[in-house]
C-alpha cells in the first residue's frame, strides 16, 4: 500500500533510499613543506625548489596570468564544476547535497619520458595482479606451493569462497586496476595501495581534464598533454567483449545510489560511456539471466560495470542483509550469462599483506621482479614482523588488512603514548588483521592556495584497463593534494583538493577525431531506448514536488502581502487565506481550527511552513524531496537544467538567511528568487527536454499536482458564500496566486464576479493555469504512454478517470456552480464537483504509480543468517 | 552398506511469496568412505531455474529460483549412498602427538597441510577463545597421541553437556552453549571445533544424517531420522578423522555425509532470499534413512 486514495489532499512519495556502505579510502602520505614560490618564476627558482624543468612552461604560464588572471580562472573553474554537478558526498554531513569537487588550477606535470617508465611499471603490475586474482579463485598455487602463508588468503574477509572457480571470458580477470602512488623526495615512484574491486577516480580525472582544457585552453594546448579519451574507449571495448556471442551487449553501471560519495562519477561515467545507470532495485534475475526493469518491460543485461563493493552484490550468497545487491546474481555469473567487472571477489587482492610477499609472488607468477616499488610492508601475522612493529610503531603507518570494516589507517607518529599502546594491544590480539608500512615522504609540487603558488605533497591514482592482450594505462590519472598542514593523510573524505595530471610530450600528440570511434572491432551497443522504471518514477516525483513547492510559495507570497499589506484586508479573508495555506501545504494542524492568538500572530507558523525541513509539506521539505528526485535522475537532465537545479538548491539554502531571523520587511520578496528558479525549471522542461517517456512522466507529475492544488485552494476559499466585498478580496488573492489577475482585469474590466472568475480559472482552455488545461494535458500524456501487453480498445482505468474528470467539469453550468445553498450558505455543487475531481486525479496518480513504477517488496532471508562480523 | 535417504523440507508462508532464490546443501558428497550413487531433487512449485554445482569445499549445492506466487515451498532430496563398513576398531593410541601436530601444521610446506590451515582460522560462526583453550589444556597434553586426545574431547563433551533440543537455535553463539552446557548436535560440533581451533588445531564441520534403528520388534517410522552434525580433525600426514560428540563415537558407516565446511554457515541445508511471504513462516523437516542393501 503506497498511498491512501481517500486522502486526496496529499500524496507523499514512498521513499526507498539506498544507503551506501561506508567506504573510507584513506591514503597516507607525509606532511607538507612550506616553501613559498615567488612569481614570476624563473629557471633558477624552479631548480632551487627541486622541481624539474618540465615545470617551467606551466609555472611561467601560471605566473604570467597574474593574481587577477588566476583568480578569474579559479572562479570560472568553480562555476563549471558546480554547473556540471561535480560533487563528492560527505557522509559526515547529513542531508548534504554533496560537497563540490575541488580542483586546483595548477596541474601536476609529469614529462612523458619519465611517464614511460612509470607506465611500463604499472602495466607489469596490472598483469601481475591479474594473475594473482586468477590464481586465488582458481588453482591456488601460491598457497599450495607455500609462496604465501595460507592465512594471508584464508583469514581475509575479501576472499569470497562463493566466487571460487568463476572466470571472465578473455585473458583477464582484472578489468580495471587502480594504483595509489607517491613520488618520494628521491624522485622514485612508490606504490602505496592497489584498488581492484570498483576503483573510483577515473571519472573525476576526466572531469578535471574537461574543466582544465576549458579554463586554460592555450596553456593546455601548448603543453601537448597526453589525451585521456583513449583509456575510456578501451574500457568500453573491453566491457563489450566480456560476453561473447552477443552482437549488441547491454552494459549497465551499477551504483549503490545517490547517497554514495562518488555518485557524481557513476552518473558521469554512465553518460560518457553511453551505458544505463542502474541501482540494485532496477535489476532482477529471471530465467537464469539478469534483466533491467524498464517501462517497456524487462531488457536483458549482458555486462555490469559495478560500483558496489563485492561483498554487497548478492544477498543470497554473500552479505545476506545487503540492500545494494541483486539476489541470485552469482549464479547467473557462474553460468556465464552476465559478466561483472571487476569480478566479484576481486577485493581480496587489495589486502596490503600481498605487498610484503609481492617480490616472491612476482617471481612465481611473472618469472621476474617488478620494476615499480611498493611501500615496505610488515604483517603482524608474521612473528618477526610483529616484533619489528612493536619496536618501531612510532615510525610506521598501521592499516587494517580489510578496508570494509570501517577502520582507517593510523599514523604511529601522530598517536599519543596511550593510543599507541591501545593500538598495539589490538594488533597483539588480532595479528592477522593488521599491517604496518613505512612512511614515504612525498615530494612537494607547486599548488595554488589562496591564490598563491606554494608547494604541497601529492598522491597520484593511476588507472589501467585490460585490452585483448595486455593493459592500457591512463596517461596521468587523478592527483590529490594534501592540504591540512601537519596531517599526513590525503583523502577525498577529509577534504583535500585534486589536480589534473598532465603527462606532457615534447611533441604534440596526434588527436583522435572522436572518443567513440572504436578503431579495433566495431561494437554496437544496445539502444538506450528504455529507461529504468526508477528513473521515470523520480522524474514523476520531481515534477510533483516542483509544482507543490511552487504553489506553496505562490500562496505564501499572497499571504505575506495580505498579512502585512498596506490595504486592510477583512479579517475573515485573511484568516481564510491562512487556513488555505495550511491545507495547500498539508501542514496540519497549522491554522486549521486554531485559536485567535495564532491568527493574530501568524509569523512563527508562517516561517515554519517555509523553513522547517522536518515538517512534511513545508517549502523546504518539498524542495529537498524535489532535489533528491533530481539527483536520482541526474543523468537524464541537460546541463542547463542542472544549472537551474543548482540555483534552486542555492536559493533553498539561502532561505534561512533571507527569512531566518524573523520576518523581514516585505518577506514575499525573499521568496521571489525561488519562484523564478522553479519557473525556469518548468520552462526548461518545456523548451529543452526531449519529448520522451521521461519528460512525459515529469509533466504528468506536474499536471496532477497543479490540478490537486487548484481544487484544494478553491475548496478552501470559495465554497462559502461571503458578502461581495470579502468575496472580491478573496478572489483577488486567488488571482494573484494563480497569476491571472492581469488577464482577468484586461478581459472583464469591471469588478470581480464569481462566475467569470470560475470560468477563467476552471474552464478556459487558453489559460495554462486553468483546471481544464491541467486535465486535458494529463489526458494527452496518459494516452501517449506505452500500454504494455494491452491489445484491447477498451480504455485503461487511468484514461477512464481522465475522461470522467474532463466530462464532469465540462458538463457543469456556471450558474449551478456559483449559486449557494440557502440554508448552509455554501456552494454545494461546486464543492462536490471539486471533491470528485480531486478523487479522480488522485486515482490517476495511483494507477500510474501501480502500473509503471516498481513497487518492490524488500527481500528477506529464508533462514536468518547474519553471523558475519558479530 | 547401501542407504536411501529422503530429506524433505517444507515452508508455509502467511502471505504469497512472489519470487525466491535459494541454494540447498541436500545432496550427499563423495568422501573416502562414502559414494553417492544417485540423487534427485524435487521442488514444488516448479522452479523456473535450477542448477547443481560443486562449491568451494567440494559439496553439492543445488540452486533454484521460483518466479510464480506461492504460499508453500517443498523440497525433497532423494539419494542413494554406499558406505564403506570399516570395523571401528582402530586404535587411537598411536600416531602423532599433539605437539607433533602443532609443529607440523606450523612449519611443514606440504600442500595438504598448508590447505588444512584454513580450518585453524576463525570462521563466521566460530571464534577462538582463551577460555576454551584453558578448557582443553589438560586434554591436549604435548605428548599425548593427538587422535586419542580428540577422542578425549569428544567424551568430555558427551559427559558434560546435555542434549536439549529446545535450548538453542541455529544462531546460538558457541560461548553461550559453553556457559549452559546444553544444546544439540550442531552446537556440540561447533563447540568441539571452537576448542580445537583455540588450541591451534584444524577442524571442519560435517553435516549429514545418522541412521537410527527402531527399538527391537518395532517398525521404523518414516521421517523419524534427522539431519545430524559432527566434526572432523586434521592430523598432518595422516588425514582427516571424524568424531561425533553427540553420541561419543567416531563416525561410522551410519554417519552419512552431506557436506563439509568451516561451520554451519558454509553448509546450511537451505538458504534463500524471498520477496513477500509475510511476517512469519512455518518450517517442517523430515528425514528418512532406509537400508536398501
Amino acid at each position: 500500500m503506497v498511498e491512501n486514495p481517500g486522502n486526496v489532499s496529499r500524496q507523499i512519495r514512498p521513499i526507498l533510499l539506498s544507503m551506501s556502505p561506508k567506504n573510507p579510502s584513506q591514503i597516507q602520505a607525509q606532511g607538507q613543506t612550506q616553501v613559498q614560490a615567488q612569481t614570476p618564476i624563473n629557471a633558477d627558482a624552479i631548480k632551487s625548489l627541486g622541481l624539474g624543468e618540465h615545470w617551467e612552461y606551466v609555472l611561467n604560464g601560471m605566473g604570467s596570468l597574474g593574481a587577477k588572471g588566476r583568480a578569474d580562472r579559479i572562479e570560472k573553474m568553480r562555476r563549471i564544476l558546480r554547473d556540471d554537478g561535480a560533487t563528492y558526498n560527505d557522509y559526515s554531513i547529513q542531508e548534504s547535497a554533496g560537497r563540490s569537487w575541488d580542483l586546483d588550477l595548477m596541474p601536476a606535470v609529469i614529462p612523458s619520458d619519465e611517464w614511460a617508465g612509470i607506465e611500463a611499471g604499472l602495466l607489469e603490475r596490472a598483469e601481475l595482479f591479474n594473475l594473482l586474482l586468477r590464481d586465488i579463485y582458481g588453482a591456488n598455487d601460491l598457497v599450495r606451493s607455500g609462496v604465501i602463508p595460507p592465512e594471508v588468503l584464508f583469514s581475509h574477509r575479501g576472499f569470497l569462497r562463493a566466487c571460487h572457480g568463476i572466470q571472465l571470458h578473455g585473458e583477464h580477470e582484472l578489468i580495471v586496476h587502480a594504483v595509489d602512488m607517491v613520488q618520494s623526495t628521491s624522485g622514485e615512484m612508490c606504490v602505496l595501495t592497489d584498488r581492484t574491486q570498483a576503483p573510483s577516480g577515473a571519472g573525476y580525472a576526466l572531469e578535471n581534464r574537461t574543466v582544465m582544457s576549458r579554463v586554460l585552453p592555450s596553456l593546455f594546448r601548448d603543453s601537448h598533454v597526453h589525451r585521456l579519451s583513449h583509456f575510456f574507449q578501451r574500457l568500453r571495448s573491453k566491457l563489450a567483449t566480456l560476453v561473447p556471442h552477443t552482437d549488441e551487449p547491454r552494459i549497465v553501471v551499477l551504483t549503490p545510489g545517490a547517497h554514495n560519495e562518488t555518485y557524481f562519477e557513476h552518473a558521469y561515467l554512465a553518460n560518457y560511456l553511453g551505458f544505463e545507470l542502474v541501482q540494485s532495485g532496477d535489476l532482477i534475475v529471471r530465467n537464469g539471466f539478469v534483466w533491467m526493469k524498464s517501462l517497456e518491460g524487462l531488457s536483458r543485461v549482458d555486462v555490469i560495470l559495478r560500483r558496489v563493493d563485492d561483498w554487497f552484490c548478492d544477498p543470497l550468497e554473500l552479505k545476506s542483509d545487503s540492500q545494494l545487491g541483486v539476489p541470485g546474481l552469482l549464479s547467473v555469473i557462474r553460468a556465464g550469462r552476465v559478466a561483472v567487472a571487476n569480478p566479484l571477489g576481486s577485493g581480496v587482492i587489495e589486502n596490503p599483506v600481498f605487498l610484503k610477499y609481492l617480490p616472491q609472488i612476482s617471481r612465481r607468477l611473472l618469472g621476474r621482479d617488478l620494476r615499480l616499488n611498493s611501500v615496505k610492508t610488515y604483517w603482524a601475522g608474521d612473528s618477526e614482523d610483529l616484533k619489528f612493529i612493536k619496536h618501531n610503531i612510532q615510525n610506521l603507518v598501521v592499516k587494517p588488512v580489510f578496508r570494509g570494516a570501517g577502520e582507517s589507517s593510523q599514523i604511529g607518529a601522530e598517536l599519543s603514548k596511550s593510543a599507541r599502546a591501545e593500538l598495539l594491544k589490538k594488533i597483539n590480539m588480532f595479528p592477522l588483521r593488521y599491517v604496518a608500512q613505512d612512511y614515504i615522504v612525498p615530494a612537494d609540487i607547486p599548488t595554488i592556495i589562496n591564490n598563491e603558488i606554494t608547494l604541497r605533497p601529492t598522491i597520484l591514482r593511476s588507472f589501467a584497463v585490460a585490452n585483448d592482450k595486455s593493459y592500457n594505462i591512463m596517461p596521468g590519472g587523478l592527483t590529490r593534494v594534501g592540504l591540512n598542514k601537519g596531517s599526513a593523510v590525503i583523502s577525498n573524505q577529509v577534504g583535500s583538493t585534486s589536480k589534473d595530471t598532465w603527462v606532457v610530450a615534447s611533441e604534440p600528440q596526434l588527436v583522435k577525431p572522436s572518443p567513440f570511434v572504436d578503431n579495433k572491432g566495431q561494437f554496437r551497443f544496445a539502444q538506450q531506448a528504455s529507461l529504468p522504471s526508477r528513473v521515470v518514477e523520480n522524474l514523476f516525483w520531481m515534477g510533483r514536488y516542483a509544482e507543490r513547492a511552487e504553489s506553496a510559495l505562490r500562496l505564501l507570497r499572497t499571504v505575506f502581502v495580505v498579512v502585512n499589506g498596506v490595504e486592510r484586508t477583512p479579517a475573515v479573508c485573511r484568516n481564510k487565506l491562512l487556513v488555505a495555506l495550511t491545507e495547500i501545504t498539508d501542514t496540519l494542524p497549522g491554522f486549521k481550527g486554531a485559536a485567535d492568538e495564532l491568527f493574530d500572530k501568524p509569523d512563527e507558523e508562517l516561517l515554519a511552513v517555509v523553513l522547517d525541513p522536518g515538517r512534511p509539506g513545508s517549502v523546504k521539505s518539498c524542495l529537498n524531496s524535489m532535489l533528491a528526485s533530481a539527483e536520482e535522475s541526474k543523468e537524464l537532465l541537460s546541463s542547463d537544467t542542472l544549472r537551474v537545479i543548482n540555483d534552486i538548491r542555492d536559493a533553498n539554502e539561502g532561505l534561512d538567511q533571507a527569512l531566518g531571523l524573523g520576518l523581514v520587511a516585505a518577506p514575499e520578496e525573499a521568496l521571489d528568487p525561488l519562484v523564478t528558479a522553479l519557473m525556469a525549471l518548468a520552462g526548461l522542461a518545456q523548451e529543452s527536454m526531449i519529448r520522451g517517456v521521461g519528460w512525459r512522466f515529469m509533466e504528468i507529475g506536474r499536471r496532477i499536482e497543479r490540478a490537486l492544488q487548484f481544487t484544494t485552494l478553491t475548496r478552501s476559499l470559495l465554497i462559502e458564500e461571503l458578502p461581495d466585498e470579502e468575496e472580491e478580496s478573496l478572489l483577488q488573492a486567488v488571482f494573484l496566486t494563480l497569476e491571472v489577475l492581469i488577464t482577468y482585469r484586461r478581459r472583464y474590466r469591471g469588478r470581480i464576479e464569481m462566475a467569470q472568475a470560475l470560468e477563467l480559472m476552471m474552464i478556459d482552455c487558453s489559460n495554462p493555469r486553468s483546471l481544464i488545461y491541467q486535465l486535458q494535458q494529463l489526458q494527452n500524456h496518459i494516452n501517449e504512454l506505452p500500454h504494455l501487453g494491452v491489445d484491447s480498445r477498451e480504455l485503461q482505468s487511468e484514461q477512464r478517470a481522465a475522461l470522467e474528470a474532463i466530462t464532469t467539469l465540462r458538463l457543469k453550468r456556471l450558474v449551478d456552480l456559483t449559486s449557494a445553498d440557502d440554508e448552509s450558505g455554501k456552494r454545494a455543487e461546486l464543492d462536490q464537483m471539486l471533491s470528485r475531481l480531486a478523487h479522480l486525479v488522485s486515482d490517476i496518480a495511483l494507477e500510474i504509480s501501480d502500473k509503471y513504477f516498481d513497487h518492490r517488496v524488500g527481500p528477506q532471508q529464508l533462514v536468518r543468517a547474519v553471523w558475519e562480523g558479530e | 552398506m547401501k542407504f536411501r535417504i529422503t530429506h524433505t523440507t517444507e515452508y508455509q508462508y502467511t502471505a504469497d511469496v512472489g519470487r525466491c532464490y535459494n541454494h540447498a546443501h541436500v545432496i550427499p558428497r563423495d568422501v573416502d568412505r562414502q559414494r553417492c550413487l544417485k540423487s534427485k531433487v524435487n521442488i514444488t512449485p516448479r522452479p523456473a531455474f535450477s542448477d547443481k554445482r560443486q562449491d568451494y569445499f567440494g559439496n553439492w549445492v543445488y540452486h533454484f529460483a521460483i518466479q510464480d506466487d506461492h504460499k508453500a515451498l517443498s523440497i525433497t532430496a532423494e539419494s542413494e549412498v554406499e558406505m564403506e563398513e570399516k570395523p571401528n576398531v582402530m586404535s587411537l593410541d598411536f600416531g602423532l602427538t599433539c605437539r607433533d601436530v602443532l609443529e607440523k601444521l606450523k612449519s611443514e610446506k606440504h600442500s595438504e597441510i598448508l590447505l588444512a590451515r584454513e580450518f585453524v582460522l576463525e570462521s563466521p560462526m566460530i571464534r577462538a577463545h582463551d577460555e576454551l583453550r584453558n578448557y582443553v589444556t589438560n586434554i591436549f597434553a604435548d605428548d599425548r597421541p593427538f587422535l586419542s586426545a580428540v577422542k578425549g574431547l569428544t567424551e568430555k563433551i558427551y559427559k558434560e553437556f546435555s542434549y536439549d533440543p529446545g535450548f538453542t537455535t541455529i544462531a546460538t553463539p558457541v560461548m553461550e552453549v559453553y556457559e549452559h552446557k546444553r544444546g544439540v548436535c550442531q552446537d556440540f560440533a561447533h563447540f568441539a571445533i571452537a576448542c580445537l581451533r583455540s588450541a591451534g588445531f584444524a577442524a571442519k564441520y560435517v553435516s549429514g544424517y545418522l541412521e537410527t534403528l527402531p527399538p527391537p520388534g518395532q517398525e521404523k517410522l518414516v521421517g523419524a531420522d534427522a539431519t545430524h552434525a559432527w566434526f572432523s580433525v586434521f592430523s598432518p600426514g595422516e588425514g582427516w578423522y571424524e568424531f561425533d560428540p553427540t553420541n561419543n563415537q567416531m563416525a561410522s558407516y551410519q554417519h552419512i555425509v552431506t557436506a563439509e565446511g568451516r561451520d554451519f554457515s558454509d553448509v546450511t541445508p537451505l538458504a534463500g532470499v524471498i520477496f513477500g511471504g509475510g511476517e512469519s513462516h512455518s518450517l517442517d523437516v523430515g528425514v528418512t534413512v532406509e537400508r536398501i542393501g
